[in-house]
């Protein structure tokens, strides 16, 4: 009984999530988000507690239930600019320091950005997008387990495909290279847009919020240890695994 | 099942038109409303569709919503009427007995007619 409540309860935080990301990025204001997600996690606990089923709730589509609603909410094109900017944020604080890395750790002037590490950057990205998203699937696939399943039989799916398509890639083609002053400059403007994301306007007030700095840089040199090893390791692995396919 | 997807769609067009009215009665919250008109026998076949109207009427000025503390849990949000909404029901009121009244009218003609006639002309006229 209690595993089902926690089960259930895991439904509910995974479909609200997945409606939040989805407002956010059709551009919903966040203090409307906040409002619209705390009446639909009581009206989902609700109705769980008298006996119904999501389904009843959300409809056999949530997703056109999240569009429903945020059509209604005066979606504006300029809030979508902020994810954007986060996104560009994070891609920035990746790139310029991990060139920085490289380039005191190599003793080399030059960086070079390569195919690979721009699909890991960008398909870590959306992975992580679909993830969250994946949780409108959450009345019909119950399991955040068999969900990442799902999504990650797509992606197989979706390399086969194109391996039987014929498609090769030259994963350390390099697509940038550029010595010591542009990668200061890079760091420098990651660190402005950061501050410009951190201080955007909220509202009528401008809100800093300090306590995310320390998690950002974290999460930043994660995923620069994880570029680095995947660039030394991934890329053979990768190649090996593609030849077997 | 046709009469099923009749009462779905009859309750589709007329739904912002209920919530407002059970608005008026009380102030309400989202889970609240749709009980209520399950109660009166209009079952939505999702329930969180009253979320977009309920927007787009407070949008259009009819409905406010505000944020109650709640003893066990999270503030909860309720909907009451604004004047305008007043008037708005009013309006949507007298349209819905309008209508009302002639699909009645039409009703009462068929079964009349039915009652009074063959159900296959037996002659040409």
């Amino acid at each position: 009984m209690h595993r089902a409540n926690q089960h259930i309860q895991q439904q509910i935080a995974d479909l609200i999530k997945a409606c939040a990301s989805y407002w956010e990025l059709r551009g919903v204001a966040c203090e409307s988000s906040h409002e619209m997600q705390l009446e639909l996690e009581q009206h989902l606990q609700q109705a769980v507690s008298d006996g119904k089923s999501l389904e009843a709730v959300l409809g056999p589509n949530p997703v056109a239930f999240a569009e429903a609603w945020a059509r209604e909410m005066r979606p504006r094109v300029f809030r979508r600019g902020i994810v954007v900017l986060r996104g560009l944020v994070y891609a920035l604080s990746v790139v310029s320091s991990s060139a920085l890395l490289s380039q005191l750790l190599t003793h080399s002037p030059v960086f070079t950005f390569t195919l690979f590490a721009a699909f890991l950057l960008i398909g870590s990205g959306l992975l992580a997008l679909l993830l969250q998203l994946g949780g409108f699937l959450a009345p019909r696939i119950s399991t955040r387990a068999g969900r990442e399943a799902l999504l990650l039989a797509g992606v197989v799916l979706a390399v086969l495909v194109l391996r039987l398509a014929g498609m090769k890639v030259n994963w350390s083609m390099a697509l940038l290279s550029w010595s010591w002053p542009v990668t200061i400059v890079l760091l420098t403007l990651a660190v402005f847009l950061f501050v410009l994301y951190g201080w955007r306007p909220s509202h009528s007030e401008h809100t800093f919020s300090v306590r995310r700095v320390p998690m950002s840089v974290a999460s930043v040199a994660v995923f620069d240890v994880m570029l680095f090893v995947a660039s030394v390791a991934l890329v053979d692995f990768c190649r090996l695994a593609l030849r077997l396919m | 099942v046709l009469v099923e997807t009749r009462s779905t769609q009859l309750l589709k067009g007329t739904l912002d038109m209920c919530l407002l009215a059970t608005i008026a009665q009380r102030p309400c919250y989202g889970y609240e409303l749709v009980q209520q008109l399950a109660d009166q026998g209009l079952t939505l076949v999702s329930e969180g569709s009253i979320y977009p109207l309920l927007s787009r009427l407070q949008h259009l000025g009819y409905i406010e919503g505000y944020l109650v503390a709640s003893r066990d849990g999270p503030q909860r949000k309720y909907y009451r009427l604004l004047p305008a909404g007043a008037k708005q029901l009013e309006q949507w009121r007298a349209e819905w007995e309008r209508f009302a009244q002639a699909v009645e009218h039409i009703l009462k003609g068929a079964r009349a007619d039915a009652q009074s006639q063959p159900a296959y002309p037996t002659t040409d006229r």
